[in-house]
């Protein structure tokens, strides 16, 4: 145990959890890399590329190092980051990457084959031979590489989203944010403040500074009381914002559950979609190392998370208390670390600073201008080389902090490639100008980290951009603190031969950007894909600049000069599941219910997904094997007696006004102005392009007053199309619509036997040819005064009506028409049977509406009037349209039972099957029951002049080729005599 | 305009013959199946009549008067609801009102559910946080707006601080109710 004194933990709330299978004690305040190390556990994992033992390295999301599967079963989540995994009893951990135990990986050769995977290693050796790549290279590296692995079971939990509007989103709830808040939350504006953290406070949690006098903590605790007492501040914690999106939204995942042991009730995640009027970014920064032979075991890590540990967490960063600690600094940030070591009572040997002047704080050893040449230790560091004035010396440690400066969290204003710029005095990036609009950078995030100027620049950042939006702020009496001493030299990396890590996810080094140099993969984005340098999860927060600065060196530039990468959101890893919403399986997106759904469900139907539509895909009866037998069985009850379908799924647009006729003519190709009142007409819709739209009728209801129908799949866009033309290309016409598709439940009636079904349920209504005749419409009422529309409109060739009522009546009216038609072998059908049914009359569907053909393609060119302008009818008349001969016929196979497949392509026989000799092709094919064998539709060059041909219909990626003969596309009653009967 | 005395019995967007109404802590979710609905559009050139006293509201705005409450939905265009008329043929007794306007019955092709708070307006401003992109403290009483809601359009008025209308299309009223109740539990936790 190195646990220490004090510390932010609750140790009346003990913790226990496995590591790799071991069990370990914690407390509640815990994450899992405290609690290890308080456990003087070192080693926590393997490194990407060579292996390495690594252990902890920094103390928040920036972690390149301590990543574990964390959980089992389904939970079991890899790439987990320790250092930000708030412990839970029973947490189960594992270590990752490693084959056989975390101590003895056998992966680890790859370390002793360094110098075969070089930079670039990858592109240079994996290019041949070129078949290999798929079946032997990617595999084996896939295998090889990665970190954690999948459960490869489904996600179990639940994950929600929400949308918060305000006037002030302050990221980060540290001095910087805490000032912000405070100062917004008291001039009552509308304000969310998300951190990353579990707990408010931000670095002060983690410092052993005085506010006021008294302990940082107590401040922190008496902001977020008062915080937490304005209606119009909401603390969001355990929430990262990780992008800056257009129009001041910002997006957030707030873990609502992650520190549970499972989530219950609640939800896992939330993602939070936050629109701000402004932003304060007081995200804070992230400490940079200095590269130096071998400094990657475990037991080096950053000085500043070496004092959060002690500070926060009272965990100490050796495996034994006896074991030394030493600082490795080019600043004076370093030696806080070793006061604050000294004052936790650890064991210090010394502060090695690279300046020749180093100053001294306390009562420890100072190395003033050395530096650290070289590590030992297989599992864990157990001593360092020091160098001063070219003399080393090696001293036994157990742990080695290492401080080179710290870095602005920039990643939020650079999300519009806003670029940062270097600042010569912080030696650092700051946020530049350029960033995304309205967020304003304060506190460390923008180069200001002391604790009084933070403060100060929080205060200061929330008037401002409170001021931008007219709500006046006053300045809050901010808490006394003491500036620390920040003097520091610019010193990058010790120079050497060893290998030295930049990159310790990906197992970059400083040798690797040598190579990289020399292969001319300067500019940083080469040098960043050549190496991977800040490509792992980790995406390089504790590496990308030092990276910079020894390119720099090798090119003899100057920092800015070499340039920065930018970044991209999202800030930190975000689960797919979270962004998914959690709307998975049925719920994955809404579905739309006909009227007579649960009557259908009632049936025994089978359902058929048609966009967001359930239909009834066809009802099976008891003995039927097949749905085949079903549909056959459905589709003669219609040729035979009467079938009932269920078509509210049809488009349905409510036109008023008084050139509505005008309006429809110039939406549809044929003449719609003409329609006489209390008569419908099937219309064309060409796109503008010319091509075939939509196809549908129009009911004329009154002078005034027509009902458009539309095919189900294209409803919304022909509505929208309508409210287009309406609002955009003629506004002077007096025209009003609105959709009605869901008000009215529309049941087809279809059937020799119709009229004798309907004449049963009208209300004083004559249904004779005559008086009703087809194409036909009216109002009138049914089973005793319900208010109902009937058209006499066919699908299907036979006698036929379309019925509609308010949709709440559609479930009884076909429990009534069932129950009415029972004698007359009255019979439903669905969405099968009603493909069948068309496709043996010839009518065109979504099928043969497919976007690429057109109305004389279809045999309705006739139908583009030249009488007047319509969308689409010039265009229709270009030459290249014009002149396309592929027509709409129908096609018999020539043995009956052997099926041509909707997609075949036709070539005459014999001939060679390729895209020269290609004449057509099929777009639907069904078997009829009324012909007793496969019939289909399809395109054919000339077709209308080669009926009686035989052709053949191939479908190459199923092997087939059937032979079938042209035919007119009206398989029954060609003359049409039954549908006016 | 008829009344209706017909032998069929109706049934409500959710497929029961009983408006279904469900409390999740201080909010409770009502299927509205008895409110009337009528949209009513200006032709050309027309001022804007006052149906049933109503005067009709300006953008983004509802106003109610007894059983009637009207919403605006584009642009001289207004929803007409009526409590307790969808048995009836309300469209016919909106164009008695406005004869020379353009009405469409839309009873059924809306399901208004009808969500209220025991607790004052932060239950139904938390619920609206998880369900809809828009600010609750710019959409007060009175207030109504169409937007996206779980990938479905729907109209919400705010008929009072403690009273949000959600009104979507009848054939995702089961989906629609899914996603209220969904967030309204959520909310419990």
């Amino acid at each position: 145990m190195t646990r220490l004194t004090g510390g932010l933990i609750d140790r009346n709330a003990p913790l226990n959890f496995t590591f790799n299978g071991k069990t370990y004690k914690g407390f509640q305040g815990d994450t899992l890399a405290s609690a290890l190390l308080a456990n003087g556990v070192q080693l926590m994992g393997r490194s990407f590329k060579y292996h390495r033992p690594r252990g902890v390295f920094a103390a928040g999301s920036e972690e390149p190092n301590a990543m574990v599967e964390l959980r089992t079963g389904a939970r079991q989540e890899p790439n987990t980051r320790a250092t930000v995994t708030e412990l839970f009893d029973g947490l189960v951990a594992r270590s990752q990457n490693h084959v056989g135990p975390l101590e003895r990986d056998f992966l680890a050769v790859n370390d002793l084959l360094s110098p075969f995977f070089a930079a670039g290693f990858y592109y240079k050796t994996f290019m041949w031979p070129k078949a290999f790549w798929e079946k032997l290279y990617e595999p084996m590296i896939r295998k090889a590489a990665g970190l954690g692995s999948l459960s490869m079971l489904p996600d179990p939990d639940d994950y929600d989203k929400g949308f918060l509007h305000c006037d002030l989103l302050v990221v980060g709830g540290g001095a910087a944010g805490l000032a912000a808040a405070l100062t917004a939350g008291r001039a009552g504006a509308e304000v969310v403040l998300a951190d990353e953290d579990f707990a408010l406070g931000g670095r002060l949690t983690m410092e052993s500074d005085l506010l006021d006098e008294a302990a940082a903590t107590d401040w922190i605790a008496s902001v977020k009381a008062e915080l937490e007492s304005l209606p119009n501040v909401r603390i969001m914690t355990r929430t990262t914002v990780f992008g800056v999106y257009d129009h001041g939204i910002y997006g957030a995942v707030e873990r609502v559950s992650d520190h549970l042991a499972v989530p219950g009730d609640k939800v896992r995640q939330t993602l939070w979609r936050i629109t701000a009027k402004r932003a304060v970014l007081a995200a804070g920064a992230t400490e940079r190392h200095m590269p130096f032979a071998d400094n990657d075991r475990p037991g080096v890590m950053l000085a500043g998370a070496m004092r959060a540990y002690a500070n926060r967490w009272a965990a100490s960063p050796v495996k034994r208390d006896s074991d030394a600690i030493a600082i490795f600094t080019n600043g004076d940030d370093g030696h806080r670390t070793a006061m604050d070591l000294i004052a936790k009572g650890a064991k210090v040997l010394g502060v090695i600073d690279a300046r020749d002047a180093a100053p001294r704080f306390g009562d420890y050893d100072v190395y003033a201008g050395a530096t650290v040449t070289g590590t030992k230790g297989r599992l864990g560091l157990t001593s360092i080389e020091i160098t001063r004035n070219g003399q080393s010396q090696w001293h036994n440690v157990g742990a080695l902090g290492v401080a080179g400066g710290w870095n602005p969290n920039v990643h939020l204003a650079s999300h519009h490639r806003g670029r940062p710029v270097w600042d010569d005095t912080l030696l650092a990036f700051v946020p530049g100008p350029n960033g995304p609009a309205g967020l304003i950078p304060a506190g460390a995030a923008a180069g200001k980290g002391g604790t009084e100027e933070a403060l100060t620049d929080g205060m200061r950042a929330a008037i401002t951009a409170l001021s931008e939006i007219g709500v006046t702020a006053s300045e809050i009496v901010l808490p006394k603190a003491e500036n620390m001493p920040a003097e520091q030299v610019a010193f990058w990396h010790v120079p050497g031969s060893k290998r030295a890590w930049v990159d310790f996810q990906n197992d970059v080094t400083v040798k690797d950007i040598a190579l990289a140099h020399k292969e001319n993969m300067t500019p940083v984005e080469h040098l960043k894909r050549w190496t991977t340098l800040g490509m792992a999860t980790d995406q390089g927060k504790t590496s990308n600049i030092s990276a910079l600065a020894v390119m720099a060196e090798l090119t003899g530039k100057t920092i800015p000069e070499t340039g920065t990468t930018i970044f991209r959101p999202p800030y930190t890893g975000v689960s797919l599941s979270v962004l998914g919403g959690g709307d998975t399986g049925p719920l994955f997106r809404p579905r739309r219910l006909t009227p007579t759904h649960t009557w259908a469900e009632a049936q025994g139907a089978a359902f058929v997904e048609v966009g967001p539509w359930m239909r009834a895909q066809y009802f099976p009866r008891a003995g039927e094997t097949t749905w085949r037998e079903t549909v056959d069985r459905e589709v003669l009850a219609v040729r035979s007696n009467v079938g009932l379908c269920d078509v509210t799924t049809l488009g349905k647009v409510d036109v008023q006004g008084a050139d509505s006729g005008e309006f429809l003519n110039r939406m549809y190709s044929n003449m719609m102005g003409t329609l006489k009142v209390g008569m419908v007409r099937y219309g064309l819709m060409l796109r503008e392009d010319g091509h075939a739209y939509d196809d549908g009728t129009c009911a004329r209801m009154s002078e005034d007053h027509y009902v458009v129908t539309t095919t189900t799949a294209n409803a919304g866009l022909v509505y929208r199309q309508m409210e287009f033309a309406h609002q955009c290309l003629w506004p002077e016409l007096d025209v009003q619509l609105i959709s009605t598709t869901d008000a009215w439940a529309q049941i087809a009636v279809a059937g020799p036997k119709s009229r004798a079904l309907l004449t049963r349920i009208v209300d004083d209504f004559d249904l004779s040819n005559e008086a009703f005749p087809f194409m036909a419409c009216s109002e009138l009422t049914i089973c005793n005064g319900l208010r109902a529309r009937l058209f006499r409109i066919s699908f299907s060739g036979e006698l036929a009506y379309e019925i509609a009522v308010p949709a709440r009546y559609g479930h009884a009216l076909m429990q009534r028409l069932m129950e009415q038609g029972a004698d007359l072998g009255v019979t439903p059908y669905g969405t099968e049977a009603l493909a069948v049914l068309r496709i043996e009359k010839g009518h065109a569907a979504g099928a043969e509406l497919n976007g690429q053909t057109t109305a004389q393609m279809l045999g309705l060119g006739k139908m583009v009037s030249a009488k007047k302008d319509s969308i689409g009818a010039l265009m229709s008349r270009r030459e290249g349209m014009a002149a396309d001969t592929r027509r709409l016929v129908g096609f018999k196979s020539v043995e009956p039972q052997k099926q041509a497949m909707a997609g075949s392509h036709l070539f005459a026989e014999g001939a060679v099957q390729n895209m020269s000799t290609d004449e057509g092709w099929l777009t639907s094919s069904c078997y009829s029951p009324h012909l007793n064998g496969y019939i289909a539709l399809g395109f054919l060059e000339n077709g209308d002049a080669r009926l009686g041909e035989t052709i053949v219909a191939a479908n190459p990626l199923e092997g087939q080729s059937v032979k079938v003969e042209v035919v007119s596309a009206h398989f029954v009653d060609p003359e049409g005599g039954r549908l006016r009967d | 305009m008829t009344d209706l005395m017909t032998d069929l019995t109706p049934i409500t967007a959710l497929g029961a013959t009983v408006a279904r109404a469900e409390s999740f802590g201080a909010l409770t979710i009502t299927e509205n199946a008895g409110l009337g609905l009528a949209s009513l559009a200006l032709r050309k050139g027309q001022s804007a009549p006052q149906p049933f006293g109503l005067p009709l509201p300006a953008v983004g705005k509802a106003v109610s008067m007894g059983d009637y409450a009207a919403f605006w939905t584009g642009r001289d265009q207004w929803m007409i609801e009526a409590a307790d008329k969808a048995e009836v043929d309300f469209a016919a007794l909106l164009k008695a009102e406005a004869p020379d306007c353009s009405v469409t019955e839309q009873t059924d092709g809306f399901t208004a559910f009808e969500i209220s708070s025991t607790q004052g307006p932060a239950p139904i401003e938390a619920l609206m946080r998880k369900l809809v992109n828009i600010d609750p403290k710019a959409f007060g009483a009175g207030q109504a707006t169409r937007t996206g809601l779980e990938h479905m359009t729907v109209f919400l008025i705010r008929r009072s601080d403690d009273h949000l209308a959600v009104i979507g299309m009848r054939t995702l009223a089961g989906s629609l109710w899914h996603a209220l109740a969904v967030a309204a539990r959520r909310l419990e936790d």
